[in-house]
């Protein structure tokens, strides 16, 4: 009896033993058995599979896949760490005088044809981008580096012309390319390898393309930052150049991953039980930008010799009660709801809610019509008639002849849905402080023209900031941007405070973010008072995978951070 | 006829060139430009758009850049190596030695991009050219023998829909009806029989999704021309039937219909043998531009159905203003167009007796 009870037990703990182990044992993938991971996408065939060419989000999606990070990035952090298991670069050291970065390369990663990854792969980059006759969006760091050398095989010394923050980001913008299989230089925009990558060291190798159509990639066991191999079968990027079918096909389980679904359709997504959805802080935002500057007579910001030139004042917003009335006088809530059905998050200045530079303790800029006619009305823009219907005109304006009626023209580009009813908006709550406004959504490259000739009065744009982000905005708000003709400062702002506070923040020695957060906070409630753009919105982001999607772990703007461990499984 | 046909393609020189030379001047005169679409982000200096500019000749005077489009710039010397010596040849050849360019988003020949749209554009068009004229002309051909009954009146409202029904809207719903309401509609009515709720059609694409299969012969993927051939059909349906129609009952009221019907010949010899031969005719008048004109593709059908055609990707470079790409779809157009006219020319005065080659 005792025997039968002991085997009894035995026999019991042995079933439950192979109850819990084997479905374990079930889940267990085989490195590249994992499923094809179907990505949707709206944003048209990649340019280009070469990292150094690519310039569109298409092409640097693929590409990243196909070739390895070079500086890594903490997906959770945002911000570039050392030792990053993904990352080429295990180490790297700064100078004193935060000129020289030395960077320290693994020496244990290849190519997928056997090739060691070398310093000479970096060089390569380097020089293309240096060369002048590569098609690269990098040809602007020529201007911020002195020298790239490789003393060695592992060991790349980057030498800034002067000493900034940015600087590790700049570097970070490269990728290691195969520079034993690549042309020279001269033949590299026109190369074959650019279409057909067969020398690849990313968690995925180049299958095949069909234009119009789709991208295919397959796993890549040699690849080094996947140590215990690379699980899905393969990734393809599905050109779906429909808004509704992308969403509806994803739905039908046709893909199984999209990235930054419509704002329209999130709602129907997040109560979808097949769909596991991730939404984000997101990195793009939108702003209407008021010209401070004369648009009858736009000038540089400086001269040659960096002598300031009169740039005279913008008749309207010259003044910034009038600037800041407007702030006050704009719902942005509603206009969340209204642009992006609620998925947005309300912009207190410049910064991105995501960026560590952000600073929660400055409190957007309330909607307060009260307050904003007040304003106007101490600004001496007065509603003579006591009608709301009629604009306010002009008596004792600080730039404005007395009679002249407040009305402004306010551009965006046309085809964006989100800018269209955010002007419409404006329109319709400016026009209750007294204020006409001549909304016009006219073509992008016109819109770009007449910001770069500083034309204009006022536009609503958007910025998408990068990844990872770096919070200078010298570009934007200094007179080094005030360049009539492409500068990016193109209403003309300047404020020495804000001028020195970007300098200092940007140039840091040591670069401590914390300290560097510490000036950015003042800048933005700078900002917030002079009001360059009148900050509005950011969007949210969104990722969704089915739930047949295993691994799906994302971090805001880093979606496929992990996909070495996903798995799909077939429906 | 043949020198008829010389004479005729003579004479189309000289509109070839007048369509290049109107493209390009309203291309080129449409405000912004392409700079603006490749460079803009804020770290984007004045210096490198200028640098992107000159890199595409889009500063240089219209005609300059028309004169370079047409007969490329291997005769005039640039500075490439930037030592300040304009001294390296240019290496475009020119539209007149064919050479179409290079896409300045692709960063691609031009024709590379062309030569590997044309086959889904035309696999698209002349199924559904066929299926209109299959059942378009059938169908009008019965109108007009049946006219005012209810055949004659409910597909005379039938054409109707089919052309006022815009094509985005029935693409979208026939996707979402295929793809996705009957499907689950199936699957709660019977679980049993229908346990799938995957779509009964494609929605979209032209070649299943997958690794590295390629894309298979069209009798393996059928099933992906179904939806978008019959939304780009119902527009021929409906023209070809309405054509087919009215020229039928004016073929009735010919007298060699009545000699036709005295001489005792059944209906059917002279409704098909005499009436639809005859009124067939006119067709050929259109025929011609409009097979040529398949070449030109179908924007928004192949926009809905994710279908890879020389449409799609003709709207995406007007839009932003791929200047090479642009021409290159509009000589494409003008020449197949200008081809389809002549065509139709020589096919009217062959089929019609009383034309002749003049």
């Amino acid at each position: 009896m005792n025997r039968l009870f002991r085997y009894g037990v035995f026999a019991a703990a042995l079933a439950l033993i192979v109850a819990l182990v084997v479905p374990l044992a079930a889940q267990e993938v085989t490195p590249g058995e994992g499923g094809i991971i179907i990505e949707g996408n709206f944003g048209g065939d990649p340019a280009t599979f070469n990292p150094l060419l690519a310039s569109d989000t298409s092409s640097a999606r693929v590409a990243g896949f196909m070739f390895p990070a070079w500086i890594g990035v903490n997906p959770e952090t945002a911000v570039h760490e050392p030792g990053r298991p993904d990352a080429l670069v295990t180490d790297w050291t700064i100078s004193e005088d935060g000129l020289t970065y030395t960077f320290t390369l693994r020496d244990d990663w290849t190519w997928n044809d056997g090739t060691p990854m070398t310093s000479a792969d970096i060089m390569y980059s380097w020089e293309a981008i240096a060369s002048g006759v590569v098609e690269t969006s990098l040809s602007y760091q020529v201007d911020l580096i002195d020298s790239v050398t490789a003393p060695d095989a592992n060991t790349i010394v980057v030498t800034f012309k002067a000493a900034a923050c940015t600087n590790l980001t700049e570097a970070s913008y490269w990728s290691p390319v195969p520079a034993h299989v690549l042309p020279a230089f001269d033949e590299l925009n026109d190369a074959d390898f650019n279409l057909n990558p067969t020398v690849t060291g990313g968690v995925f190798n180049f299958g095949e393309f069909r234009a119009g159509e789709q991208v295919s990639l397959i796993a890549n066991q040699t690849y080094g930052g996947a140590s215990e191999g690379v699980l899905p079968t393969g990734y393809i990027y599905k050109v779906v150049p429909d808004q509704t079918v992308l969403i509806e096909q994803f739905i039908a389980g046709e893909t199984n991953v999209v990235d930054g679904p419509a704002v329209a359709r999130r709602t129907d997504l997040l109560a979808d039980s097949n769909v596991q959805a991730y939404q984000f802080p997101g990195n793009s935002w939108d702003y209407l930008a008021l010209n401070y500057a004369d648009p009858a007579n736009p000038q540089n910001a400086t001269d040659d010799a960096g002598n300031p030139i009169d740039q005279g004042n913008h008749p309207i917003f010259g003044d910034v009660r009038v600037r800041r009335a407007i702030a006050l006088g704009i719902d942005v809530e509603s206009m969340i709801e209204g642009a992006v059905f609620g998925f947005g998050t309300r912009m207190p200045s410049t910064t991105i809610p995501a960026s560590w530079a952000f600073d929660e303790d400055l409190a957007p800029i309330p909607f307060d019509t009260e307050a904003a006619a007040a304003l106007l009305d101490e600004a001496g823009w007065i509603d003579d008639d006591n009608d709301p219907s009629t604009p306010r005109v002009a008596q004792g304006a600080m730039y404005a002849a007395d009679g002249t009626p407040f009305q402004f023209t306010l551009y965006t580009n046309e085809g964006n849905s989100r800018r269209g009813a955010i002007g419409t908006i404006v329109q319709d709550q400016l026009r209750q402080l007294g204020i006409v406004v001549d909304f016009q959504a006219i073509d992008f490259n016109t819109l770009l023209d007449i910001m770069d000739a500083q034309t204009f009065d006022a536009f609503i744009l958007g910025w998408r900031n990068g990844y990872p982000d770096d919070p200078d905005q010298t570009s934007l708000f200094t007179p080094s941007g005030d360049i009539v003709g492409g500068g990016n400062n193109n209403t003309s702002y300047n404020n020495p405070r804000v001028n020195e506070l970007m300098e200092q923040a940007r140039t840091l020695p040591g670069c401590d973010p914390a300290a560097r957060a510490e000036l950015y906070h003042e800048i933005q409630a700078i900002m917030q008072e002079d009001l360059p753009y009148v900050p509005l919105f950011d969007t949210e982001g969104m990722y969704a995978a089915r739930t047949s999607v295993g691994g799906f772990s994302p971090f805001p703007s880093q979606l496929f951070w992990n996909v070495d461990r996903w798995t799909v499984a077939s429906s | 006829m043949v020198k008829y046909t010389l004479r005729r393609l003579i004479q189309a020189i000289p509109t070839f060139f007048g369509i290049t030379i109107l493209s390009y001047l309203l291309m080129t005169a449409a405000p912004g430009g392409p700079v603006g679409a490749l460079a803009f982000g804020p770290k984007v200096t004045p210096q490198q758009r200028e640098r992107v500019a000159a890199q595409l000749g889009v500063n240089d005077p219209w005609p300059l850049q028309y004169a370079r489009w047409l007969i490329g710039d291997d005769w005039m010397r640039f500075d490439k190596d930037g030592d300040g010596v304009a001294n390296e040849p240019g290496d475009r050849l020119g539209i007149l030695r064919g050479d179409f360019g290079r896409s300045f988003l692709q960063r691609r020949p031009v024709w590379d991009l062309i030569v590997e749209r044309i086959p889904a554009t035309l696999e698209l068009g002349l199924a559904s050219l066929i299926i209109g004229l299959v059942l378009g002309i059938p169908v009008g051909v019965l109108a007009a023998v049946r006219k005012g009954g209810w055949f004659d009146t409910s597909t005379r409202i039938l054409a109707v829909v089919f052309n006022a029904i815009p094509v985005f809207w029935l693409g979208l719903i026939l996707i979402l009806l295929f793809g996705s309401i009957l499907p689950n509609w199936l699957n709660q009515l019977n679980p049993t029989v229908f346990p799938s709720t995957s779509p009964i059609l494609p929605m979209g694409g032209r070649c299943p999704t997958d690794l590295l299969s390629g894309c298979p012969p069209l009798h393996e993927r059928l099933n992906f021309m179904i939806l978008p051939t019959f939304v780009l059909a119902t527009g021929f349906i409906a023209v070809y039937s309405r054509f087919m129609r009215a020229s039928m009952l004016d073929v009735f009221s010919q007298d060699y219909m009545r000699t036709a019907r005295s001489k005792g010949l059944s209906t059917g010899q002279v409704w098909f043998k005499h009436g639809a031969r005859n009124a067939l005719i006119p067709i050929a008048t259109f025929l011609g531009p409009t097979i040529t004109g398949l070449l030109s593709g179908a924007a928004i059908t192949e926009t809905i159905f994710s279908w890879p055609g020389l449409g799609r990707m003709a709207v995406g470079s007007v839009v932003s203003l791929d200047y090479p790409v642009v021409m290159a779809v509009v000589i494409l157009s003008s020449v197949a167009t200008i081809f389809g006219f002549i065509l139709s020319d020589i096919l009217y005065a062959l089929i019609d007796p009383r034309i002749r080659f003049g």
